[in-house]
């Protein structure tokens, strides 16, 4: 079955990073898992334990931005005191900016195919802001990730995949059933 | 194995060797600068290090512009703001740094904040946010370990902000690096063993880390190998000329190892050790190595076999896995060796870590961007579990 995956992945990247898929598609992919991942910051911040843990020494009003350059797009997400909120489409004066360099790099990462460790060592990503404040966005990032995106990817993404119990699950159903109302939701503002 | 993907950079030119700074005027000139600023601290001053260096200009036509010797240990924005009014109003028009680690990062920001015209170091925080073309930076180390003279890197704290900065651009590399015998030789044991096993730590995680890739390999490889040779001889015998130039040139090739592969949990608690409990960084780094190698093993056995060779291990009719193990080994009986000559010590207790330290280095360690490149996972409870055992 591994085997299965990862010659869908080999073939994926091939597809995606190769055979010229247009500029337009691309940027449309990106702003469509920008959006899931802004709304899926909203969701777990409201709903897991473990974001809430992990963002309760946040200061209200931390922004983060997420994009692609040279021209996006790019999401903003705050901090507040329920969690997050989605700020709308563009950088918005963030604290801390996680910045693809390419629409390439952009894809590898929002469709599973490239782990963000690995995306960090294979220098496709600009990290800008404070460091300390930045390692702590990167595992909210990884909670994201782990409420998003399906087991399979997270085996291929994760150091060390995390393991959900029953109850963690039935709170990942949740989050995919409210996702698609949020993102219709954002893709409004 | 050959990764997907890797970059790779080191625009320095180096000069290694006897009187190697009496080329010191020469590379100014190339570099189209005659009127330097030389950074330093008393340290150097008082051990008489700067008196080669001005020596260097006594037989040329070029002066030294201006002299910072007031350099603290931890440098800070105000003395990066204070160094670049020095450099304004002296006219300069190149940088000469003349120290370790901490004196060349400040050179690294009076460079930002000269070139980008700015007072403002906080809004270069993080990766590749310098645009300016840089001012002429010729950097001499004076110890044996950070390999600050070829990396990309500055760690500059803003006292206003609270916080410590991490400015990461190519263009921060030093144009030039010298490494000039008489720099390093009255180095004190301790501090030479303890340098000397921070350059050892860049290479090993160089090698092991995510980051790693074929050109770093063999800077990494090099490092380790001139170590192994020559480190206990540098502590033993300062004065043993061939020894000391070997670990310049180690520290060297582990810094430029580790620009383009990063470093991983040994860095992150090393860091945090330094934060926390003000224990040393080469001594932090000594003591959690092996440790941090043993974290790493199911990750990553086959690249700690290879360092067990590079070590010198005899690994004939073990297996890659014992290889592996054997590497942490290795090193442990090294900094024992170490030990016993100038007194390294070989735990966080003998470094003076608390006990009650212990959590609060752990939360500052999950939060240093080193363990995003390292192999293994490492949270709060496995990073606690590693100072234990390193305690």
């Amino acid at each position: 079955m591994k085997e299965i995956f990862e010659q869908f992945f080999r073939r994926a990247r091939a597809f995606s990073t190769e055979h010229g898929v247009s500029t337009g598609a691309k940027v449309a992919l990106s702003r469509v898992s920008l959006l899931a991942l802004a709304a899926t910051f909203e969701l777990t911040g409201k709903y897991t334990q473990e974001m809430k843990e992990e963002i309760a020494d946040w200061e209200d009003g931390r922004r983060v931005g997420i994009g692609v350059l040279p021209q996006g797009p790019y999401i903003t997400v705050e901090k507040h005191a329920d969690g997050f909120r989605i700020l709308g489409a563009g950088l918005r004066d963030p604290h801390i900016s996680i910045l693809f360099k390419n629409l390439d790099s952009a894809i590898l990462i929002f469709t599973g195919m490239l782990g963000a460790p690995m995306a960090v060592a294979e220098n496709r990503v600009c990290v800008q802001g404070n460091n300390y404040h930045a390692m702590q966005v990167t595992r909210a990032m990884a909670i994201v990730q782990t409420y998003l995106f399906p087991g399979i990817i997270l085996k291929n993404t994760f150091k060390r995949p995390p393991r959900l119990s029953a109850g963690q699950l039935a709170i990942k159903a949740k989050i995919m059933g409210l996702l698609t109302p949020k993102l219709l939701a954002a893709l409004n503002k | 194995m050959i990764p997907k993907y890797y970059e790779f950079t080191c625009p320095v030119k180096i000069l290694s060797g006897r009187k190697a700074l009496a080329n010191l005027p020469y590379e100014l000139t190339q570099l189209g600068a005659s009127r330097p600023l030389v950074i330093t601290d008393k340290g150097i001053v008082s051990a008489g290090l700067l008196d080669p260096v001005k020596a260097a200009f006594a037989d040329s036509d070029l002066d030294i512009a201006a002299v910072f010797d007031d350099t603290p240990v931890d440098s800070s924005n105000h003395v990066v703001n204070q160094v670049a009014g020095l450099y304004r109003e002296n006219d300069c028009d190149a940088i000469v740094a003349v120290g370790g680690g901490s004196v060349i990062d400040t050179a690294k920001g009076v460079n930002i904040v000269i070139s980008e015209n700015t007072d403002d170091l906080l809004k270069y925080q993080g990766v590749d946010r310098i645009q300016a073309v840089m001012q002429p930076f010729i950097a001499i180390p004076t110890t044996a370990g950070t390999g600050s003279e070829v990396t990309s890197a500055a760690v500059i704290a803003n006292v206003d902000a609270g916080v410590k900065m991490a400015l990461v651009s190519t263009k921060l590399y030093p144009h030039v690096a010298i490494l000039d015998l008489e720099m390093t030789r009255t180095l004190p044991p301790k501090m030479t063993a303890a340098t000397g096993m921070d350059a050892l730590t860049h290479a090993i995680e160089a090698y092991t880390c995510l980051q790693k890739n074929p050109v770093s390999d063999a800077f990494a490889a090099g490092a380790i190998r001139l170590i192994r040779e020559y480190l206990v001889t540098a502590v033993d015998d300062g004065a043993n000329a061939e020894a000391r130039l070997a670990m310049a040139n180690a520290s060297l090739l582990a810094g430029i190892a580790f620009s383009n592969s990063m470093v991983g949990m040994v860095h992150a608690l090393s860091h945090a050790c330094g934060g926390v409990a003000h224990v040393p960084h080469g001594i932090a780094n000594s003591i959690l190595l092996p440790f941090g190698m043993d974290w790493n093993i199911e990750k990553v056995p086959e690249l700690l076999a290879d360092v067990a060779g590079l070590l010198g291990v005899d690994v004939s009719g073990l297996s890659r896995r014992q290889q592996a193990l054997a590497a942490g080994e290795a090193v442990r009986r090294f900094t024992s060796q170490l030990n016993r000559i100038c007194g390294l010590p070989l735990s966080l207790k003998d470094a003076g870590v608390m006990e009650s330290q212990l959590p609060n280095i752990a939360k500052v360690a999950i939060n240093d961007g080193a363990l995003t490149y390292n192999p293994e996972e490492v949270d709060y409870e496995d990073a606690l579990a590693v100072l234990k055992k390193a305690y």
